[in-house]
Parts: C-alpha cells; sequence; structure tokens
C-alpha cells in the first residue's frame, strides 16, 4: 500500500488533479474566472501538468531523462502562476483599503526580494541528494519555490491579521490551502534535498506530499461550495429627521 | 543536515502561524458582538502633553543629561503605552467600521472612512512604536509622534460620525471612549 505505484500512490496523484480540473470548470461555470483569473489558469494548467507528468510516469515510450524534462517544464509553469494567485489575493485583500494598499504593496515586495535571497541562499548551502544535476535541479528548485511560497502567504496572513482586513471566503481558503501545502512540502522537500533518505522513506514523503496536496485541493472545494458564516446585523432604523445631520457631519469630514 | 533542521522549523512554525491566524479569525466573526466595549478611553490631553516638543525642551533645559535621560525614558514608556492602546482601539473600530459597511450607502461610506482612519492609525502606532524604541535607546535623539495625535483626532471624527449615523439617539457613544 505505502510504496511507489500502488493503488493508493496512483490514486493520490490523479485524484487531486482531477478534482482541481473540476474545480476549475466550476470556477468558470460560476463567472469567478473573471474575479480570479489567474487562480483560474492555476487550476486548469496545473492540474492538465500533474495529469501529463502522471502519464510521463507510467507511460513505457517516455524515457527518465524526457520524463524529467515534462516535470520541470511543469515546475516552472505552476510556480509562476502559484506566486500570480497569491499576488491576485493579496490584491483583492488590499484593493478596498486604500490606506495600507500602498504599504502592503512596498512590504511584500521587499519581503519577496528577502525570501529570494533566503532562498538562493538555502539552495546554495543544500548539499543534493543525488548526482544527476536534472534532478537534484529539480529538488532545490522546489525546495526555493516553496520557502518563497511559504514566506510570503506567511507574510499575508501576518498582514492582513495586524490590520484586521476582512477577506473574501474563497479568497480566504485559497491562501489558507496554498500556506498549509507549501510549509508541509517546505518541511518534506528540505528533508529530500538535504538528508537524502532511503528509497521507502522517499516514497513516504512522495505519498504525505500527495496526500497533503490532495487534503489543500479538497479545502479549495470547501471554500468554494460552502458559503462563509454570515453574522446576524440587526440594522438600527434611522429616522428622516437625522438628514440634516447627517449632511452636516459628512460635510464636516469632507470638508474639516 | 543543518539547513533541513532549519528549514523543517520553520515551516512548522509558518504552518502554527495560519493556522492560529485562521482559528483566531473564525472566533472573530463568531464574536462580532459587544466591541465597543473593548475600547480603551484615553486621555488625549495627557498624551498631547507626552509628545509637545515644548516640553521636551523645558526639561533638556532645566535638568543635567542624566536626569533627562531618565525622564525622557519614563515619558517615552508612557508614550508607548498611550500609542499601543490608540493601535489596539484603531483595531477594534476596523472590526466595528466593516460590520457597519451592511448598512445604507451613507453608513457605508462613514464606515468606509472610519475603517481607512482607523488603518492609517494603526499603522501609524506601529511606526510610533518602532520609534519609540528607538528613542528609548537614544534618550536624546528628536521624535515625532506628533502625527499619531492628529490621526487619532481625526479617528475619534471619523468614529463620532459612524455613531450618529447608526444610532442619532446615542451619537457620541464611541468617540466619547476614545
Amino acid at each position: 500500500m505505502l510504496q511507489a505505484h500502488s493503488f493508493l500512490w496512483n490514486y493520490l496523484w490523479v485524484a487531486p488533479n482531477v478534482f482541481l480540473l473540476s474545480l476549475g470548470l466550476i470556477v468558470w461555470k460560476r463567472g469567478l474566472s473573471r474575479q480570479f483569473p489567474a487562480f483560474f489558469a492555476f487550476a486548469i494548467l496545473s492540474a492538465a501538468g500533474g495529469l501529463a507528468v502522471f502519464l510521463a510516469d507510467i507511460l513505457p515510450l517516455v524515457s527518465p531523462e524526457q520524463f524529467w524534462y515534462i516535470d520541470w517544464f511543469c515546475l516552472l509553469i505552476e510556480s509562476f502562476l502559484k506566486f500570480l494567485v497569491i499576488a491576485e489575493i493579496f490584491s483583492r485583500v488590499l484593493n478596498p483599503y486604500p490606506s495600507v494598499s500602498r504599504l502592503g504593496r512596498v512590504l511584500v515586495s521587499g519581503f519577496g526580494a528577502v525570501l529570494v535571497l533566503l532562498g538562493v541562499l538555502a539552495a546554495a548551502l543544500s548539499r543534493g541528494d543525488t548526482n544527476f544535476r536534472l534532478i537534484a535541479g529539480y529538488h532545490l528548485l522546489e525546495q526555493t519555490v516553496f520557502l518563497i511560497e511559504c514566506g510570503l502567504v506567511l507574510f499575508i496572513f501576518l498582514f492582513a491579521a495586524y490590520f484586521h482586513l476582512s477577506w473574501d471566503h474563497f479568497s480566504f481558503g485559497l491562501l489558507l490551502g496554498f500556506g498549509v501545502s507549501a510549509c508541509a512540502y517546505l518541511a518534506t522537500w528540505a528533508v529530500i534535498t538535504n538528508v537524502a533518505p532511503s528509497a521507502h522513506g522517499r516514497v513516504l514523503l512522495d505519498l504525505l506530499n500527495m496526500a497533503i496536496y490532495h487534503a489543500c485541493v479538497l479545502l479549495w472545494f470547501y471554500y468554494l461550495l460552502v458559503p462563509g458564516k454570515v453574522v446576524a446585523k440587526s440594522p438600527i432604523p434611522l429616522p428622516e429627521n437625522t438628514l440634516d445631520v447627517w449632511n452636516r457631519e459628512l460635510e464636516r469630514l469632507v470638508h474639516p | 543536515m543543518m539547513i533541513a533542521i532549519f528549514l523543517v522549523i520553520a515551516a512548522a512554525l509558518a504552518l502554527l502561524f495560519i493556522l492560529g491566524i485562521t482559528v483566531s479569525r473564525g472566533l472573530q466573526i463568531s464574536s462580532g458582538s459587544g466591541l465597543a466595549g473593548q475600547i480603551q478611553p484615553i486621555d488625549i490631553e495627557a498624551f498631547r502633553n507626552l509628545v509637545d516638543p515644548a516640553e521636551d525642551e523645558y526639561l533638556r533645559r532645566r535638568l543635567t543629561a542624566a536626569e533627562f535621560r531618565l525622564v525622557r525614558r519614563k515619558r517615552l514608556r508612557a508614550m508607548a503605552a498611550y500609542v499601543q492602546v490608540a493601535g489596539r482601539n484603531a483595531a477594534v473600530l476596523v472590526r466595528m467600521g466593516q460590520a457597519a459597511m451592511t448598512g445604507d450607502s451613507q453608513t457605508t461610506e462613514a464606515a468606509q472612512r472610519l475603517v481607512n482612519s482607523a488603518l492609517l492609525l494603526r499603522r501609524n502606532a506601529a511606526f510610533a512604536l518602532l520609534r519609540i524604541y528607538i528613542a528609548l535607546a537614544w534618550p536624546n535623539s528628536g521624535l515625532a509622534a506628533v502625527p499619531i495625535l492628529h490621526g487619532y483626532e481625526r479617528l475619534n471624527g471619523a468614529a463620532m460620525l459612524l455613531g450618529r449615523l447608526q444610532n442619532p439617539a446615542a451619537p457620541v457613544r464611541i468617540s466619547a471612549q476614545l
């Protein structure tokens, strides 16, 4: 069960990508693709990429070298799209708040640059788990991407929490999924890249990664399909004779 | 090996933070009532006195350098306490403003203004605290906490307006506590 190409392995590889593809289609069908274009692109292309890599893994006509080139290509596309999704969500969080919008953008740019430097430093200090440069480079890139992703997601969560910014339900769920997966992936890729675990240990870490990704896709489904908790508000009836007061106060506020 | 340990610990801490924020967000949604009671009163005149550069200048002239540093540090600590309370009040007002945004357009507009002013104040409070802590290390350096005061006064006005729009019978209930 807990070995490569077992039923569980194949399920955990294929199912999240099928679910993600259907999530993308639901997003498109509900007209959310205009609000979340980057996530829509990520859902479709990342799922297609994941399935393509799976096919490359099981088809005998694909050589190991070709498999790794396909995997590299998909990783680059997926990483680029992930950062676009994170930027899209951060924009959605900041846009209603002009007073902290500029600060947020400046801080995230600076923090992003620091994370890139840290990622490069971590990659330079990592010893690599194999002599095959194509594979070792892939693992290092995974570690670097997840370090940056994890840092950016954490920054957005902390920024929004500090200022008590309100999020829309789906954006929050998306970032939560990216955050959980990035943290788990960072830890597992750091172990894979630097500790070079045994073949069985490697399979267990792969299974863990795939299970977490599966859980995150289901989490996105939950946040898309289940509406957010709405706090019932009891509006206070406003008598008509206070309109003058409103206007005076608004004038005072606009022209202090 | 060391880098792996470091990254695993960093990832675990990040995950804890993210999950913690998620849980606290859920708790905030379910405990939306009673926000006004969380606002702590601030004596704005006393704060104004603390940030007055003329007061500092007077103390500098009257006291020896060592005494001035001691008094200045005490005043800076008091200032930090005020700014922290102002920042916390701003956070409560952000939530109150957001809760009021579902009303009519004028209330929503007033709530939007309140939220933006409160966010500005929270940002300024963070920067001011940073400056105060730096000034604690170098008590002789200049410190401009005055923008905080102005921001707080603007926020007070915005909260008063929102209070009046939402409940004309008790127009200054919120702002009185500030």
